[in-house]
């Protein structure tokens, strides 16, 4: 019972890391960049979450919609001004752009929000559900809704719509797409817009059950760029199940290690699974 | 021959200038911290600058000779030279064993892996606290001042002896791009397969690049434990604090040059000091930001480096001059 | 000016002028000496002031300068001719080495006659590393057992050590349930896993084997953690009478809710850190009520002195807050004593002293007096819990301010 327990609570917030990560997933899909900022608009979106909660009175679920919208413009404006000078460049280049935009941005939000952390107090915060013996916490199953039904607006965008298929070409073989008419810039810098722009709404939708600092990017890195990498990097759907995978690792592994200990299992997985199949455990090569 | 003569004075200069500083004071200790931050970046250039691999994990081998000296030192009173050779080859073994996994990747997954490996041996530090003493850290026992210990009162005897490490590093850089193993690292950065192809080992290459790299990091590692006394895991595996600003110092100063990170590390360390003393008391983050910005205006403008940047300008102008 | 000087040859028609400049330079007199009387003190002041600690290096700040304004505002240090005290502030920033540069930068640079800080133990023992070895008296309120445990002569700890206030989290808890009429026999530690939450687990741990109380559940977890279910899950399946967490404030927050989500309402005895400030109130409203804590100081033990600084910064005086602004008042006693700036004299008159009156009477005991390896040996742990808005002090009892609500079933 203890392990299905693990098991389901793994799934509810590995849900939410699904969402956090499918945006830099899709980052090095179409554009082949890792970007090291990408925690930073988790951190960017749970703020704006936060105001909208602290000024407008609502909740971080609809907050986290106007944070995606937000940061969507905020990537397509980065992207354009800064990244896009740097996608012929060799790599220490594009990852030293990617870690000194990390550093602005984590920066300029102690500047401007100031050090203290902040929460947010919503009716739903200490309630739960029962199934039977087990317990799954409202915020967590709210988040993990919030998670799937992006993950589903995603999948319907990159499948059904002109702008998803043209994005799925521009990463398949970016010269081909030119040839195809499609404007490889514009895709690009969709792509990094959405991708930034989802792991904004992922940061919104945890405020709940979080509480909000400048420095808080960090503590999600190692999670992101585990999922990421576990699912085959560039690979959406592979982050999806990667992000479920991590948060069921943590959780399981809780039973058998100390809970000290969760991160280390997943920084030996990160490494295995780079060593062993560096195009992720789901992922052909992209 | 003129280049030797501008290193022979630069060397000079570099022993005469304590002599007008107060030894124990602050301008002397900040230097001996540039100068310790040089050599760290000069040993990240052998795999960062010669062999194009972008190692976000130098922490890893920091850490590690910084544990094993002190460890050494308190468990079973053992002199810091001999753990700076016991750290040394940890460091290296360890460099030896991360090849493994990471033989086949480049660029970004290359640094990732790199960064994963530095988290693991943070966090084990942190956890086997019977071992390493925990997130508490460790400090270097007092003992009067004494070489043999490697502990000083003054600052004076740091910085000469940071010099010497500097120097010593510089050299190895130097004579390691200048010789046959150079050779194959300049070969294998244009093109592995290209360089597979006329019969370069391009693997075992890498590894012996890496292995020195990290050896050297880890016996500064020991200097840096000696010089503050006192580290935890958070200071000396971390990943802002010591990888990316190792490589960021290197990368700002010209990466794959010998002068660039002892330019990086005397632009950076004195600027982050002046940015503190400045702006730290209400302005929390200034500095930090200034920083971020300076690196992605040096990535945007000039990727390869401040002296590149300078040198351009310089025959922009002399260009000027004469047209 | 001349006119005045002029000899009186001149004759009485420069007298009256004589003597109304002389009477101004008179009146004039007490303003000019207080300019030159003397110079001003410079205490160095390091604390986190960005970085993950920049909230509680910002309180601690505060109270820091409320109680220099008050010692400036009746005259400064009266055996130095009345000098002011001058704060030096730097930012430690998180990291140590940072810490201790920037205490050698105030030591040369300012000539700083002590240091107080740095509030978290990593910081402070990178720091006292330095004003060790430069012989400069560091003030701290950093509770790592390591800090006065290096016999260092130069480090003086206003609080009790991590171990004692560990061991005062169980006995006081073990006091207060059995006065409700409950024993304790089964508890469970969880802990951050930094130099605070472990060193303190360590203290929590002994007492509680030393009073033969099982201890169901011992466990750390990382200081970032993102998902508590795992930890809570755990807490269910253990069978606790009682909870000891010691957190900061996004992981107590965390945990708190999480428990209430899983219906656990075992009692709660946090551990300071993120347990004893308004944010906690203000973050879990009702359910901080009756939350228990242990703290090395509170406020309502000398609420004359504490109500100046909610009334300058608009909240309580937390205790990092509190136990700064007694060290700043201890070194101004220390500098009356000492009757000279030299850091020597300052260190032998803080180690000799026993320091009564001001910012002491927030102080258990109202005295501070320091023993040879720089530990406060009159500063004794406390219970506080919160009732509503305010945070109350429950146990010892003679220290108590309101009486301790026990809520076990």
């Amino acid at each position: 019972m203890a392990f299905v327990q693990a098991v389901l609570d793994g799934l509810m917030i590995g849900g939410v890391y699904a969402a956090i990560s499918i945006g830099l997933t899709l980052v090095f899909g179409v554009m082949g960049i890792v970007n090291f900022a990408q925690a930073e608009f988790l951190m960017l979106g749970m703020f704006i979450a936060y105001f909208v909660w602290a000024y407008l009175g609502l909740d971080p679920l609809i907050g986290s919609i106007v944070a995606f919208v937000i940061i969507f413009a905020l990537g397509i404006v980065i992207q354009r001004t800064l990244i896009q000078r740097v996608m012929r460049a060799p790599a220490v280049a594009q990852i030293f752009l990617t870690v000194g935009l990390l550093i602005v941005i984590e920066n300029l939000a102690l500047l401007a929000f100031g050090s203290s952390f902040r929460s947010v107090s919503t009716s739903y915060q200490t309630s739960s559900l029962r199934l039977g013996p087990l317990f799954i916490g409202v915020p967590y199953l709210a988040a993990f809704c919030m998670a799937v039904l992006s993950g589903f607006a995603l999948w319907l965008f990159m499948d059904k719509s002109w702008y998803g298929q043209a994005m799925r070409a521009t990463a398949q073989n970016p010269l081909a797409a030119r040839l195809m008419g499609i404007n490889v810039e514009r895709m690009q810098q969709l792509a990094f817009g959405l991708g930034v722009g989802l792991t904004a709404f992922g940061g919104a939708i945890i405020l709940p059950y979080f509480t909000v600092n400048p420095t808080v990017a960090e503590q999600f890195v190692i999670l992101m760029f585990t999922a990421v990498v576990l699912g085959g990097l560039g690979n959406i759907a592979g982050a999806v199940v990667g992000g479920l995978t991590v948060g069921i690792i943590q959780s399981v592994s809780a039973l058998v290690f100390p809970i000290q200990l969760q991160n280390f299992v997943l920084f030996l997985a990160f490494i295995g699974v780079l060593a062993l199949r560096p195009h992720g455990l789901i992922g052909a090569s992209r | 021959m003129k280049s030797w003569l501008v290193v022979a004075a630069a060397i000079v200069a570099a022993c005469a200038l304590p002599l007008f500083l107060a030894p124990s004071g602050y301008p002397i200790r900040v230097i001996a911290l540039a100068l310790l931050f040089a050599a760290l970046g000069q040993a990240w250039n052998i795999v960062g600058g010669l062999a194009n691999q972008i190692s976000l994990g130098h922490a890893a081998f920091f850490g590690l000779g910084a544990y094993t000296s002190t460890l050494l030192l308190i468990n079973f009173g053992v002199s810091p030279w001999v753990g700076m050779l016991a750290g040394a080859t940890v460091g290296g073994f360890a460099a030896y064993i991360l090849s493994f996994p990471t033989m086949k990747l480049s660029g970004h997954y290359f640094a990732l892996a790199t960064l994963a490996f530095s988290e693991v041996l943070r966090v084990l530090a942190s956890s086997w606290a019977s071992v390493t003493g925990g997130p508490a850290g460790l400090s270097v026992p007092f003992a009067p001042d004494s070489l043999l210990m490697l502990q000083f009162k003054s600052t004076l005897p740091y910085y000469y002896i940071i010099l010497v490490a500097l120097i010593a590093v510089t050299g190895i850089f130097v004579w390691i791009r200048q010789s046959a193993l150079g050779y194959r690292l300049r070969a294998l950065r244009e093109s592995v397969d290209a360089a597979e192809v006329i019969g370069v080992d391009t693997a075992r290459a890498k590894v012996i690049a890496a292995v020195i790299s990290a050896a050297l990091t880890a016996a500064l590692g020991v200097l840096y434990a000696q010089f503050t006394y006192f580290f935890d895991p958070d200071s000396v595996f971390g990943v802002i604090s010591i990888s990316i600003r190792i490589a960021l110092i290197t990368i700002l100063g010209g990466v794959g040059t010998a002068i660039g990170p002892i330019v990086g590390a005397f632009v950076i360390i004195p600027l982050e000091e002046l940015a503190n003393v400045l702006l730290s008391s209400r302005t929390a983050g200034l500095s930090q930001l200034f920083f971020g910005i300076l690196l992605i205006a040096i990535i945007l403008v000039q990727p390869r480096g401040i002296l590149v940047l300078i040198k351009s300008g310089v025959n922009r102008a002399r260009r000027g001059k004469t047209s | 000016m001349k006119k005045v000087v002029s000899s009186s040859a001149k004759g009485l028609s420069t007298t009256r002028r004589q003597v109304l400049t002389l009477g101004a330079a008179t009146l004039a007199m007490p303003f000019v000496t207080r300019a030159w009387a003397a110079d001003p003190v410079n205490v160095g002041v390091i604390l986190p002031l960005s970085g993950a600690n920049a909230q509680f290096g910002v309180n601690s700040r505060n109270g820091i300068e409320l109680v220099a304004e008050q010692i400036n505002a009746r005259g400064g240090i009266k055996s130095l001719g009345g000098a002011p005290i001058n704060l030096v502030v730097a930012d430690s920033t998180s990291t140590p080495t940072t810490a201790a540069t920037v205490g050698q930068r105030l030591i040369t640079q300012n000539s700083v006659v002590a240091i107080l800080g740095a509030y978290a133990s990593s910081l402070s023992l990178a720091l006292s590393e330095v004003t060790e070895r430069r012989e400069i008296p560091l003030m701290t309120m950093s509770f790592s057992d390591q800090i006065t445990g290096r016999g260092f002569k130069n480090v003086f700890q206003i609080i009790a050590k991590a171990s004692v206030i560990g061991a005062a989290q169980f006995d006081g808890t073990a006091a207060i349930a059995k006065g409700a009429g409950q024993k304790l026999e089964r508890i469970a530690i969880m802990y951050e896993d930094t130099a605070y939450g472990v060193s303190q687990a360590k203290g929590v741990r002994e007492a509680a084997t030393k009073a033969g109380t099982q201890i169901v559940m011992d466990e750390a977890y990382p200081l970032g953690i993102t998902d508590v279910t795992p930890l809570i899950n755990k807490l269910r399946n253990a069978n606790a009478q009682a909870v000891f967490p010691m957190s900061y404030l996004n992981d107590g927050l965390q945990i708190i809710r999480s428990m209430r989500q899983q219906k656990i309402s075992l009692p709660i005895i946090g551990g300071a850190g993120g347990y004893v400030i308004p944010d906690f109130r203000k973050a879990l409203g009702e359910y901080a009520e009756n939350v228990l804590s242990i703290a090395p100081g509170n406020y309502d033990l000398a609420p004359k002195l504490t109500e100046d600084f909610r009334k300058k910064y608009g909240y309580f005086m937390v205790h990092e807050a509190l136990e700064h602004a007694v060290c700043l008042d201890v070194l101004a006693q220390a500098l009356e004593v000492a009757k000279a700036r030299e850091p020597a004299a300052v260190r032998k008159a803080l180690s000799e002293t026993e320091f009564k009156g001001g910012w002491c009477d927030a102080m258990p005991g109202g005295v501070v007096k320091f023993d040879q390896t720089g530990l406060n040996t009159h500063a004794v742990p406390m219970m506080v819990q919160w009732h509503g808005d305010n945070l109350a002090t429950v146990w010892p009892d003679n220290l108590a301010k309101s009486k301790a609500v026990w809520t076990a079933t």
